[in-house]
């Protein structure tokens, strides 16, 4: 039983592809983005009532698990735009071949690190 | 494949002639309209989140005043709006389309879609009220 074929199997015998990770982790950013809008909501609110509210809201995010929050934000923000733009390609037709949804995977991957670094980079000299 | 090879010809009048054939033969009577929905938001949602994710997390740690300047200007408090709409939009089938994928009780699902669809409303009024307060008010 070298490698069984059901994800069912996990963690212990089934061996993860590049291929079905990424599919899997497009779903969590997915998830992961939408409970972040509940926090984008309350800043905007926060921001609209000002005083107290603003102020503690704001306390919460320069802490270091806002920022932290804030920094995972960025990076499921990233994977899910780049690796929806794969999933765009592939509803146009484009890139079915196993050797391009390899590549693409990488692609992304790539591409997701590279947004993340440049716009923390651009975040710290403004 | 063959289809799927016709569907990248450019010169061809594809999503016409995709519709088309969805319409008439898949088992599509009402999740067409959410796929399309789903892409159009995804393509709108690549240049405005784009443009909000460097704008917010450079002032996600400042000052009120600078937060209010940006969401009272029209072109920050359009653009935020939009992304807002279309990000729920977009999140409002997504989640559903998971709870479709995972919850497989009536009950279960009907309360789960009923959670998912207060959220998103309520999440998108709120949004759309701060910023139209911060944009009346300036």
């Amino acid at each position: 039983m070298q490698r069984p074929l059901s994800p069912f199997m996990f963690p212990t015998w089934y061996r993860f592809q590049i291929t079905s990770t990424l599919s899997i982790l497009h779903r969590l950013t997915g998830i992961a983005l939408s409970a972040g809008s509940i926090l984008l909501a309350w800043w905007l609110v926060a921001v609209a009532a000002g005083g107290q509210l603003f102020a503690a809201t704001h306390a919460f995010i320069a802490s270091p698990i806002g920022m932290l929050l804030l920094f995972l934000w960025s990076v499921a923000f990233f994977y899910h735009l780049c690796s929806g733009i794969r999933h765009l390609a592939w509803d146009a037709g484009y890139g079915f071949e196993i050797r391009n949804a390899y590549r693409s995977g990488y692609a992304v991957l790539a591409a997701t690190a590279l947004l993340t670094v440049l716009t923390w980079l651009y975040v710290g000299l403004a | 494949m063959a289809d799927v090879r016709s569907l990248a010809n450019s010169t061809a009048l594809r999503d016409e002639s995709a519709l088309r054939r969805v319409q008439h033969l898949g088992s599509a009577r009402d999740g067409l309209r959410e796929w399309r929905v789903q892409r159009w938001t995804a393509v709108a949602l690549i240049p405005l989140g784009l443009y909000f994710a460097a704008s917010v997390l450079r002032l996600a740690t400042s000052d009120h005043m600078t937060a209010t300047a940006w969401l009272a200007s029209p072109v920050g408090a359009l653009l935020v709006m939009l992304f807002v709409l279309a990000g729920l939009a977009h999140a409002l089938v997504g989640l559903r389309s998971v709870l479709l994928d995972y919850v497989h009780t009536r009950a279960r699902l009907f309360v789960g879609e009923l959670l998912v669809r207060a959220g998103t409303v309520i999440l998108a009024g709120a949004s759309v009220l701060a910023i139209l307060k911060l944009f009346l008010g300036r």
